[in-house]
């Protein structure tokens, strides 16, 4: 990999964390806390587009600055997990496997659909 | 001493001309060498808007709901008050009347003796609850314990229902600053340790815990004690919109819970919070202690490798007494089996939320 490609790495990634920071916060203010739909979207959102990049076989430099760099800063499976954890503190633990189960299920549907989007553009 | 006690609740984000708010009301109160001052961060919460605060969604939980006290002399707070009110900040502040028992070494000799006597006459003497609060560093010592868990059962063994003990970020004490930093031992920074009771018993605590503390601070305020247990005991204090002389009058009702406590399997506290967003309360604000006792159990905080909380959480609503009385009915229904509520009179109030203040 060339230093411009570490310095695209460094800079995508501030761009896909800042998406998620603003994505995620104006979806968490409207729907409550209910569920942590912020992180859903954000997750799945990801999941669809990581998809579709590696349905329509981009790789290289390009799959590593959009695909680790952009999406991976974007996605978090961290935030999904202390999310869980906290329904679970918060005497939801219903609610923490029902975050755990949608978060999984719509997260490989929506890298699923990407891919057979990808691949028959 | 005969105190004011001035309370903002605000939150952790808000910004004047680009300072943080939190940093801008702590720098006043330095300046102004306040007598005791402490900052808290909440858990959850709402204000005017209700737009809702929490902790539990990891990209909202950098804008907690923050509480920032500072008590002193009702002469030295008027004047403070000037500076405060220049600000152009939103939220919610209030003016409360409290007894500070305090250890500055002009008034030691005589304050310790009378602090007995001090803590029953304050306001009517026996017979009305008391919300005590005790400030103590966060590496302060009694023996060879945190000076926390000393007092906590000291508490405990003179029976009282709870005490809880809350961490701040910032503060005062005798006009010197004392602030929570990221790696730094933070020996001085304040925390709280609040217990309600009757007057008696808590008065008769007074004289003992000035013994163990090193440098004691400690306050006394009126509450009524509504409810405990699930046993209503008195309703909330009834109040006209007005007094006599025309002034709003305005009401603070708390919720004394643990974390743990549920209401039909729901949360206690977030249920409070939820209900009350969805009607037309002016805010709510949650905050999390991290040591303390409920009935007879004794004092604890959180334990490895658990789920649920075991710390106690205070839920705060503060509002016109017409809102206050339909927020206690809430409130009462939600607490059928936990949690001590109590009611006290807030005399001074001033709430403005950001379209208010661009208005102004």
């Amino acid at each position: 990999m060339s230093v411009w490609t570490w310095l695209g790495v460094a800079l995508l990634g501030g761009v896909g964390a800042n998406a998620r920071f603003l994505i995620d916060g104006l979806i968490s203010a409207r729907a409550g806390a209910a569920l942590p739909f912020g992180t859903l979207v954000v997750n799945a959102s990801g999941s669809l587009v990581l998809g579709l990049l590696t349905g329509v076989a981009l790789s290289g430099d390009a799959l590593v600055l959009a695909g680790t760099a952009t999406l991976g800063s974007y996605t978090t499976f961290s935030t999904w997990m202390l999310e869980t954890h906290r329904l679970g503190e918060d005497a939801r633990a219903r609610a923490a496997l029902l975050n755990i189960a949608v978060g999984l299920a719509v997260g490989v549907a929506a890298a699923a659909l990407g891919r057979t989007i990808g691949a028959h553009a | 001493m005969q105190c004011v006690k001035l309370t903002t609740y605000f939150g952790e984000r808000d910004r004047v001309d680009g300072r943080l708010l939190a940093d801008e009301l702590l720098a006043i109160y330095e300046r102004r060498g306040v007598r005791l001052s402490t900052l808290f961060r909440g858990a959850e919460g709402f204000g005017r808007l209700h737009h809702l605060h929490t902790e539990r969604l990891l990209t909202l939980s950098e804008d907690l709901p923050v509480i920032a006290t500072a008590l002193d002399s009702p002469e030295r707070i008027e004047a403070l008050l000037t500076d405060v009110l220049a600000i152009k900040r939103r939220g919610l502040m209030t003016l409360e009347r409290a007894l500070l028992l305090g250890a500055a070494a002009d008034e030691q000799r005589s304050e310790r003796r009378d602090t007995f006597a001090n803590a029953l006459a304050f306001a009517g003497g026996a017979g009305h609850g008391r919300k005590l609060t005790i400030q103590v560093g966060r590496r302060e010592r009694v023996g060879n314990r945190p000076a926390f868990v000393a007092v906590c059962e000291l508490l405990h063994e003179r029976g009282l229902a709870g005490a809880s003990v809350l961490l701040g970020v910032d503060g005062l004490r005798e006009g010197r600053r004392t602030r929570a930093r990221f790696i730094a031992r933070n020996a001085d920074v304040p925390m709280s340790i609040v217990a309600v009771g009757a007057a008696e018993p808590i008065a008769a605590l007074v004289p003992e815990l000035a013994r163990i503390l090193r440098e004691p601070l400690i306050t006394l305020e009126r509450v009524r004690i509504c409810k405990r247990d699930g046993e209503l005991l008195e309703q909330p204090h009834a109040l006209a919109a007005a007094d006599e002389q025309g002034r709003a009058a305005w009401q603070k009702l708390t919720v004394y819970s643990s974390h743990d406590a549920t209401h039909d399997g729901r949360s206690l506290h977030l249920e409070i919070v939820r209900r009350m967003r969805a009607g037309d309360a002016a805010g709510v604000t949650c905050v999390n202690g991290m040591w303390g006792f409920h009935g007879a159990h004794a004092p604890h905080g959180d334990r490895l490798l658990q789920l649920r909380r075991h710390v106690p959480v205070l839920t705060i609503a503060i509002d016109s007494p017409e809102k206050a009385a339909r927020s206690f009915v809430l409130i009462d229904e939600l607490t059928r089996e936990h949690g001590l509520v109590t009611s006290e009179v807030v005399p001074a109030m001033q709430a403005l939320s950001a379209n208010e203040l661009s208005a102004r």
